[in-house]
């Protein structure tokens, strides 16, 4: 199964930084030889032509056009799709346009051949409560949000408060990590060959379902298995609410004294997989276990 | 040389002069509409001779079509038909099938009667006529024959083993779970993609595309067209469209004429911008020929397709709560519209649903806000759903309507069962409303989505029956001489040639449409069997056989 690609999907809605974190990707170092990226083709685009040459050698860029895949007889992703298949391409990251639902698109990179790998939704600080209210895109920015994999939050330097209520697991773009956690995402369990020498990351959600004494979760997060790289979330114990932020070693723990809006109980964990045992020394079942009792 | 034509009667879409017996033509052009004994002062000294080919005839201004796609329309046309409604083809009425049996037979039937060896692609199919459709069922026909069954809504196809092979599609090389049963033969959305890109060398070989024009050419020729407008220029590939369209729709023994209107996001792909958008659409002015004009028109797209129910829709929105999909993001949308609008050009937008026409409308404000204009020809295509309040925006923002009418007959039962319920799906197509607040309203084919047969689509504005003949939002209903103009004169100003075609009187090209009853006081239910004898396009006859 070694053939299949795996493709990474970024997506999120128009100005939110899809292309920005594709020049990022293409000028880091980390990226590995043959990956191709395929860009939305569609009006003024800001790709570094010439970080598309200096990769030209390993990787290869293709432009996409904003077509309707369903109903266009041409149908630009599976073309494109198909001439990587001519080249000697390890992995694909494709930019989606700004108006596509994440989980439609997922559908599209089962294509014979490739496997879909995780979905990046970019998630602009600025403009997305605004937008999730929109009359004409709420509901396309919403379904964004939902069937992300891994948030990415940009332009936070706009709304240093930002926060995102939400049980899922998320980056801002400052953190030194983005690239390799982008490109180390790992959510879909197809048997997509695992790049070499790149560092994969998966995520765990627990929803809480019943009080937790506040000395199991102390406990719980002082043991948790250093491949855990984050963990984040709300819990309810006997000791009131708590929100939990820990980040490597640092742990933090700190009484509120009630949710916020829209906010769910329970823990997202971002956890790195090893190469060649995906979930390693870090069991997501016995999460559930050991904190549900 | 002068001609006289003298009719039965005349319909002249003139409303100053609504009949005439005769009309007289030199060069192409119409000198004088109205009674033989008024034009004697044209022919004093003049050669001229008497067309009494259609003495018992009607004639009408030629039809126009102003949306359809000769691109689609050649990709399909090549392949044999099986479909569940009736489809009236120049080469023979395509009798509709509406049995699994009846369907296998007709496979059989077309396999026994073509050369062998050569692949046959068959289009039409739909479970809910056909049943299930399967691998087994076509290798029944033939295990020899590369066989392609294409699915009605062009979302999925089937295919025997033979087809495979031909195409290289190696089954041993599809894994499970990318929407390919490869037992089955079945492909299907992201399946489909990876078996059209394998057919391509056989759908879109330059030879087959030609055959495809050819047959186009017949079908708007029977269709009783003069005129027909390609309302995306250029949504494949712009150089090979436009060369093919050269090679097959100019000449003179083309008997129509075809305004060509640019795909605008097509235009500027590749890393444009939108404000260099008019320049790069006034440039292909230098492309016309006699028959094949570009305008200062742009086609741009607000919401999903109608027949995948991805038509954006306002609240209560789809019954089982999916929602459509927009097919650029609503700033994009703007950012053309504002770049044309600003240039002075026409524009043309596919809506769909009622929130992709409130979009489109809430931009056009916009537009008129900053810069305001009148007769702009701002028009809304195919215009699936709208509610009333949006028909007052409409006329009020001064743009017009270009509607798929046929979408009534063919889904609004479906839609009213399994789609937005019985009250909108009935109310799809709200022309009534459009004459009665008087926008400038026409009727289309979208050719290859519904019959491009004008007077088809006559009858369904008129009558509103769907195809379980159930009468749909009968105050909607056009009278036959709204459905007349529709297909004439309001079209022809829909696509910026109202000055030279769309109705009969002194100065226009003359462009008729020669028919065996008379439209407009015919029983309404007979418009869509009305005989269509001949049409002629610049003076010249082109008769039906």
């Amino acid at each position: 199964m070694s053939n299949i690609l795996p493709i990474t999907l970024i997506g999120g809605y128009l100005g939110s930084g899809k292309t920005t974190l594709v020049n990022r990707l293409l000028a880091d170092p980390a990226l590995p030889d043959g990956t191709a990226v395929l860009v939305n083709d569609f009006g003024d685009i800001n790709i570094d032509e010439s970080l598309i040459l200096s990769q030209s050698a390993d990787g290869t860029v293709i432009g996409l056009s904003n077509g309707c895949i369903c109903c266009s007889i041409s149908d630009d992703l599976s073309q494109a799709l198909d001439q990587l298949t001519q080249l000697r391409v390890k992995q694909v990251i494709v930019e989606a346009s700004g108006v596509a639902e994440p989980a439609r698109i997922w559908q599209h990179c089962h294509y014979p051949g490739f496997a879909p790998k995780a979905a990046v939704v970019l998630v602009d600080a600025s403009q997305i409560h605004q937008r999730l209210q929109d009359k004409y895109v709420g509901k396309l920015a919403q379904a964004q949000l939902d069937q992300a994999h891994l948030l990415v939050i940009s332009k936070t330097d706009l709304n240093p408060a930002f926060k995102l209520n939400r049980l899922q697991p998320s980056i801002s773009c400052d953190d030194p990590a983005l690239v390799a956690t982008v490109l180390g995402w790992q959510q879909s369990t197809q048997p997509a060959a695992p790049l070499p020498q790149t560092v994969q990351f998966g995520a765990h959600t627990w929803q809480q379902q019943q009080d937790l004494p506040l000395a199991v979760l102390r406990r719980f997060l002082r043991e948790m298995s250093d491949q855990v790289h984050r963990a984040k979330g709300w819990v309810k114990t006997d000791a009131g609410y708590y929100q939990v932020s820990a980040v490597g070693k640092e742990l933090s723990l700190e009484a509120v004294t009630s949710l916020p809006p829209g906010a769910q109980l329970g823990l997202v964990f971002i956890y790195r997989l090893d190469s060649d045992a995906h979930t390693g020394g870090f069991a997501p079942d016995q999460i559930t276990m050991t904190l549900s009792g | 040389m002068l001609t006289l034509f003298k009719a039965r009667s005349v319909i002249t879409m003139n409303p100053s002069m609504p009949r005439a017996s005769a009309v007289l033509v030199r060069d192409g052009t119409i000198l004088e509409v109205g009674e033989a004994e008024n034009m004697q002062p044209w022919l004093e000294g003049q050669e001229w001779e008497l067309n009494e080919d259609f003495a018992d005839a009607v004639i009408c201004p030629g039809f126009i079509d102003p949306h359809l796609h000769p691109s689609m329309a050649a990709v399909l046309l090549p392949m044999e038909f099986i479909t569940a409604m009736r489809w009236r083809l120049p080469w023979g009425d395509i009798e509709p099938v509406t049995t699994a049996a009846g369907f296998d037979q007709r496979m059989a039937e077309l396999h026994s009667s073509k050369e062998e060896a050569k692949p046959l692609f068959i289009w039409g199919y739909h479970q809910l006529w056909h049943g299930q459709m399967s691998k087994a069922r076509i290798e029944a026909v033939s295990s020899t024959r590369p066989m392609v069954v294409w699915h009605r809504s062009f979302h999925e196809l089937y295919m025997n083993d033979a087809a495979m092979a031909m195409a290289g599609i190696d089954p041993a090389h599809i894994r499970p779970g990318s929407q390919i049963d490869i037992d089955n033969g079945h492909f299907y959305e992201v399946g489909l993609g990876f078996a059209i890109n394998r057919l391509n060398p056989w759908i879109l070989a330059p030879e087959q595309y030609a055959v495809g024009l050819q047959r186009l050419k017949e079908v708007v020729h029977h269709g009783g067209h003069t005129t027909i407008g390609d309302l995306a220029t250029g949504m494949f590939n712009f150089d090979a469209e436009a060369k093919a369209l050269a090679e097959q729709l100019e000449g003179e023994d083309v008997p129509f004429r075809t305004r060509l209107v640019a795909h605008g996001t097509r235009l500027t792909q590749g890393g444009r911008k939108p404000e260099e958008g008019p320049e790069l659409a006034s440039a292909l002015l230098d492309r016309n020929s006699h028959r094949l004009q570009f305008g200062r028109h742009i086609k741009l797209f607000s919401d999903g397709a109608f027949f995948s129910q991805l038509a954006q829709m306002q609240e209560p929105g789809y019954i089982d709560g999916h929602h459509g999909e927009w097919l650029a993001a609503p700033e994009e949308l703007e950012r053309h519209i504002r770049a044309y609008w600003q240039a002075g050009f026409q524009i043309h937008v596919h809506v769909t649903g009622d929130l992709g026409l409130e979009l489109t409308l809430d931009i056009l404000q916009k537009m008129q806000d900053e810069k305001p204009r009148f007769n702009h020809g701002f028009t809304f295509e195919h215009f699936g759903f709208s509610t009333p309040e949006q028909i007052r925006r409409i006329k009020a923002l001064g743009a017009q309507v270009s509607a798929n009418v046929y979408y009534l007959h063919e889904l609004s039962d479906s839609y009213a069962k399994s789609g937005i319920g019985f009250e909108r799906a009935s109310q799809m197509a709200r022309l009534g409303s459009c004459f009665e607040a008087g926008i400038n309203t026409t009727l289309h084919s979208d050719f290859t989505m519904a019959p491009a047969e004008p007077l088809n689509s006559m009858w369904v504005a008129v009558n509103r029956r769907n195809h379980v003949d159930q009468v749909m939002a009968a105050e909607e209903c056009l009278t036959q001489q709204q459905a007349l103009e529709a297909i004439t004169i309001n079209a022809a100003h829909a696509i910026g040639l109202a000055d030279i075609t769309g109705s009969l009187r002194a100065g226009k090209r003359a462009d008729f449409t020669v028919l065996g009853q008379d439209p407009l006081t015919c029983d309404p239910m007979a418009l869509k069997d009305i005989e269509i004898r001949a049409t002629v396009f610049e003076g010249r006859v082109f008769p039906i056989e």
